[in-house]
């Protein structure tokens, strides 16, 4: 399914100012608008989830007072609309407030928790890559060999195996079997200690590489095979091209398009879904610490790390689009092939 | 079509994926229907010793309260079938609903739910089924099957959107419009039958996806309780005695990849029968 | 008034293999010692809901108490020089030792424990021991080393609760995420989800630790805790959790493996309030429909004790009482037929998330199908249960482990989340409390242990094993982990 990351909807063809630009204010007010409904969905998230939030400040037996003053505390005595522009108010000031168990400050605390979990996303999504583009091209191209078959194979297999198992897999292989690698966990001093942390990044980011890799594989191997199969290579090539030649000046180009909108949203994606790869390899990541904040009603965690994932997100499917962009000014409102 | 240019690409016959997709999605069907009339033993009996290895009796072994692994196994299909059309159905019935209803908003409508779509789309399914699960009161195997369609349904509304809008602007559309065809009878007529083949083979696909998720779910502790033995959570149950009885978590877990792999091939299998002219991806 | 000095209570444990003394080869007195566990604090404080990873770490550590409950199970004095009690037992006088202070370099004074006490039994305090320590009335200060305590009620058990009472600096500000104890050692850092390191510190009053840094290494399934320890990530394991993994471990002269005396019970507790729990004859049946043999061998293979009762062999109270209401289905079904439910019944079983509770419930359902019982599993978060089950008592039963030394005295308590009330072993307990002596007080204890066996109380499933494991170079660690307690500032490292 190559859909491009970016709402489907057509932009008129005459727009006058520099296309880029316009676009570029356009998607910008599009981000602030996201922003918003985001931040309602997460209210409204938030007030779904069972239970008083008041009763996780307190312990056995609290009093009446006791009750109205952690709900006055945690604001869930004042009315819904009053709630929510405390709310709106507090994250346009990045105030995330601070943990109900542990009493430590959200922002600080996602703060720490980022110094896992983003290298952790951007080595295993640089492996991903490095796995993903010159073996996809190289199925779509050699398809006809043995070997461009058994890529296809083998990414089929990637692709059907939950993440965790192929965690626990590498952990027997290299931690346990070989003892080349640790098992897991992240050192006390974190990068301070680079040595102790960069190693025992290597298998927790191989495996989001193998397993993001296969599905990337998947598209970078269709994206070339439409390639392969479109006009302006054969035209290219009748042109006196040679084939390498006109792959890398033409195929590259147009195929990169809806690779990179499915760049987007694996980044994204394998940012928020790290917490399995997390828990595999006992890393002290934002994924972790949803985990345990969702499992304790931790409202205050919960909410923070929603909130900056979701900030994120939206700022990576902005990166991808306005590159997008750049890459191909002549898309407009195009919708790719989808499925 | 290519074939002039690039290297002639002989690839595997398209029916050879179909029915390899048909014939492991069948094994799993068989098993999933086998195991409402016949099993080898009771589910929850204790019939065997602690972590038996495999035996004549016992084919794949025993778990740590000496339930047979085979019979669990047969209910573990059963119930990775129900949790993957269950899934699909609430994330489709979710899902192509909102698409259809952005597709024919009003342009405001349409961007605002576009954009939600987007946010939500870049949400991996196993993190908003552990919302869901999280803001349900008690875990059942119903709310994870809940979870995981509302999970799906973002991916569904999204596609069925583009796939509907797509649609729309078609000649014959138009025609129908102005001639007076009431809305509900352009989609259930005219975009429903012209998008189906597409989204059909993209439930496959979120069938396979629905499953795994489960399977995480289990892992992080979120999945379907006890006493259903779903593959996610004989694998959590395994993880204990993975090397004193590794059999406990490699079978639930080939069963798994292997039900994966046929949606997957189904998939791809379907897709060429549709669109002879499209490659397989 | 005469007062005579109470000679501490020494409840020596029997039959306790500690490590190898020191090996021949020298230790590293700067070593750094990698502790595994599973049970990361919350926060720092231990009356801010922290769990019990903070006694683990902290107890003896970084805070001491007026007592220390040792490994071995007795009550010594810490940091208290001597203490006197009144004829009545109702005023405790207690001198402080001399020249001790605290990591910022406050001296400790009387106040500093008059205050610590008060955070104990604070209104908005979440310690278990709140309870326990209500008898007391007043404290007071005459001067810096001197405190005089006194109670409402004889309490023969005030030194050992006192041991549960952290002294902390009354100038010390954020408790939850900084510390200022006085005990061997200091908090370096803890990063939230990962470690937690503390390192020796210089002031100490007392012999200092043989080790220059402990780091407790976190975890949150075994598999990876027991992976750590074989790819010597860790040096020692506080509590093994499963025998399969002890697979790795035993036989192989990397690792020493020791079995300690453990005080954590599996427990299936009923809602004695609610029918059809509060027939005793039920509660019997249930007892007597449980192959606990069985299911102590599915969960532990060849390790763990059977256990008639909430009281473990080494408590000074314990008798055998695995013979009352020993697994009979035939008088199972017998008693339910009389008790009125000769078509068995249905409930709710609250199980919490973790291992071994889901698969202990799963062995109860299918135990309990054979005598016409229909047990519905329902998973829940360790914070659920505390909510939905302690502090609500909104449950049919439930599944929880017990991990606490001397906790028979919860069923002296009518208002205890599984509501058994037994005026007779409330008020056996309230006179053991009374007890002039220690003989007094374990002969009503054992009256007391009796009756709630006679009464099924509860379904007491198995005591869990107490299993350390350690890397061959590492030696002196405590075994019995008592109170999930785990005194770090003997282990020695051989390098």
């Amino acid at each position: 399914m190559a859909l491009p990351f970016r709402p489907g909807y057509s932009v008129p063809d005459k727009a006058r100012i520099p296309p880029i630009l316009a676009y570029t204010i356009r998607r910008t007010l599009i981000l602030i608008a996201s922003l918003f409904i985001a931040a309602v969905v997460l209210f409204v998230l938030l007030r779904l989830l069972p239970g008083d939030p008041a009763n996780a400040l307190l312990g056995v037996g609290a009093t009446e007072q006791q009750i109205a003053a952690a709900r006055a505390q945690v604001g869930s005595d004042q009315p819904l609309y009053v709630q929510f522009a405390a709310f709106i108010g507090n994250l346009a000031r990045l105030d995330l407030g601070t943990s109900f168990v542990s009493r430590a400050s959200v922002l600080t605390e996602i703060g720490n928790r980022m110094a896992v979990t983003l290298p952790l996303t951007l080595f295993g999504f640089v492996l991903a890559v490095l796995l993903a583009l010159p073996l996809g091209i190289l199925a779509a191209v050699r398809s006809d060999k043995w070997y461009g078959t058994a890529i296809s194979v083998v990414s089929q297999l990637g692709i059907a195996i939950p993440v965790f198992w192929v965690g626990i897999l590498l952990v027997t292989l290299f931690a346990i079997n070989l003892r080349w690698l640790p098992s897991g966990g992240f050192p006390l001093r974190g990068w301070r200690n680079f040595g102790e942390a960069a190693t025992g990044m290597i298998l927790p980011s191989l495996t989001i590489g193998l397993v993001m890799g296969a599905s990337l594989l998947r598209y970078v191997r269709a994206a070339t095979l439409d390639v392969l199969g479109s006009d302006y290579l054969r035209t290219a090539r009748a042109l006196g091209a040679s084939f390498p030649e006109a792959l890398v000046r033409h195929g590259l180009r147009n195929g990169s398009v809806p690779v990179i909108s499915i760049l987007g949203i694996e980044l994204a994606s394998t940012f928020l879904g790290a917490v399995v790869i997390e828990r595999v390899f006992s890393l002290p990541g934002l994924g972790s610490m949803l985990l345990l904040a969702i499992q304790q009603r931790d409202y205050p965690n919960v909410q923070g790390v929603l909130f900056v994932s979701t900030l994120l997100v939206l700022i990576i499917g902005f990166a991808a689009d306005i590159a997008q962009r750049f890459i191909d000014p002549r898309l407009r409102g195009r919708v790719s092939a989808a499925a | 079509m290519s074939t002039t240019i690039a290297s002639a690409p002989a690839r595997p016959p398209r029916s050879l994926i179909l029915w390899a997709g048909l014939i492991l999605v069948g094994l799993h069907v068989a098993t999933g229907l086998l195991s409402l009339v016949w099993l080898p033993y009771e589910p929850t009996g204790m019939v065997g010793m602690r972590l038996e290895g495999p035996s004549l009796v016992h084919w794949i072994g025993t778990d740590r309260l000496g339930r047979d692994l085979f019979t669990q196994l047969m209910i573990g299909s059963r119930i990775a079938l129900v949790v993957g059309i269950g899934a699909v159905a609430i994330g489709a019935a979710i899902g192509v609903t909102l698409g259809i209803l952005a597709a024919f908003a009003s342009k405001w409508l349409d961007d605002a739910l576009a954009a939600t779509l987007d946010i939500l789309i870049a949400f991996p399914t196993l993190l908003i089924a552990m919302l869901v699960v999280a803001a349900s009161d008690t875990a059942s195997l119903w709310s994870a099957i809940v979870a995981l369609g509302i999970a799906l349904s973002a991916i569904v509304a999204r596609l069925t959107r583009i796939l509907a809008k797509r649609v729309l602007v078609m000649d014959y559309i138009t025609a129908a419009r102005t001639s007076g065809s009431s809305w509900p009878k352009i989609v259930a007529i005219h975009i429903l039958p012209n998008i189906w083949p597409t989204l059909s083979v993209n439930f496959a696909l979120q069938f396979g996806l629905a499953v795994i998720a489960e399977a995480s779910l289990s892992y992080l502790g979120l999945g379907a309780p006890p006493p259903n033995a779903s593959w996610g959570r004989m694998l959590q149950e395994a993880q204990g005695t993975v090397y004193t009885a590794p059999l406990g978590a490699i079978a639930p877990g080939l069963a798994l990849v292997s039900l994966a792999i046929g949606v997957n091939l189904l998939a791809d299998g379907l897709r060429d029968s549709i669109d002879p002219t499209r490659r397989a991806r | 008034m005469t007062t005579k000095t109470i000679l501490l209570a020494a409840t020596l444990l029997a039959g306790v293999a500690l490590p190898a003394a020191a090996f021949a080869q020298d230790f590293n007195p700067d070593a750094t010692i990698r502790i595994g566990s599973l049970y990361e604090p919350q926060n720092l404080d231990n009356t801010a809901g922290a769990g019990q990873g903070i006694n683990e770490a902290f107890n003896g550590n970084v805070y001491e108490a007026l007592f220390q409950l040792t490994d071995a199970g007795s009550v010594e004095p810490k940091l208290v020089e001597s203490y006197e009690a009144s004829e009545d037992g109702l005023t405790y006088t207690f001198t402080l030792k001399a020249g001790v202070t605290f990591h910022s370099g406050e001296p400790l004074t009387a106040a500093d424990v008059k205050y610590s006490i008060e955070r104990v039994t604070a209104e908005q305090s979440k310690s278990s021991r709140k309870r326990s320590l209500s008898t007391i009335t007043g404290i007071e200060t005459p001067d810096d080393r001197t405190l005089v305590i006194t109670l409402s009620a004889r309490s023969i058990s005030l030194p050992y609760n006192l041991s549960y009472v952290w002294v902390v600096n009354d100038a010390a500000t954020d408790i939850t995420a900084a510390e200022d104890g006085t005990g061997p050692y200091s908090l370096a850092e803890w990063r939230r989800g990962s470690a937690l390191a503390l390192e020796r510190f210089d002031g100490y009053w007392g012999e200092p630790a043989s080790n220059g840094e402990v780091i407790y290494t976190y975890f949150t399934d075994a598999t990876a805790l027991n992976n750590a320890l074989l790819t010597n990530a860790v040096d020692i394991i506080t509590s093994v959790q499963s025998p399969d993994s002890l697979a790795q471990f035993s036989g192989n002269p990397a690792f020493t493996v020791t079995e300690g005396a453990s005080t954590t019970k599996e427990l299936l507790a009923y809602n004695d309030r609610v029918a059809p729990f509060d027939n005793v004859q039920v509660r019997k049946a249930l007892a007597r429909a449980t192959d606990k043999a069985r299911l102590l061998n599915s969960i532990w293979g060849d390790y763990g004790t059977l256990i008639g009762s909430f009281v473990p062999p080494t408590d000074p109270w314990y008798v055998d009482l695995t013979g009352v209401d020993a697994y009979d289905v035939d008088s199972a079904k017998a008693l339910l037929a009389e008790a009125g439910y000769a078509d068995g019944f249905e409930f709710t079983l609250d199980t919490p998330d973790y291992d071994p509770h889901p698969i202990v419930a799963q062995f109860l359902q299918a135990e309990y199908a054979k005598i016409g019982v229909t047990v519905n599993i329902n998973v829940i978060t360790a914070n659920e249960w505390y909510t939905k089950i302690y502090q609500e008592r909104n449950f049919e039963a439930t599944l929880q482990e017990h991990v606490n030394h001397r906790d028979i005295v919860f069923y002296g308590n009518p208002d205890f989340y599984w509501g058994y009330n037994n005026p007779e072993v409330v008020k056996l307990i309230a006179d053991a409390e009374a007890a002039g002596s220690e003989a007094e007080q374990v002969e009503k204890l054992t009256q007391a242990n009796r009756i709630i066996a006679d009464d099924a109380a509860g379904n007491w499933l198995y005591l869990y094993p107490q299993i350390v494991v350690s890397a061959a170079n590492v030696t002196g660690y405590p075994v019995n982990g008592l109170n999930s307690q785990f005194f770090a500032y003997d282990i020695e490292k051989a390098e």
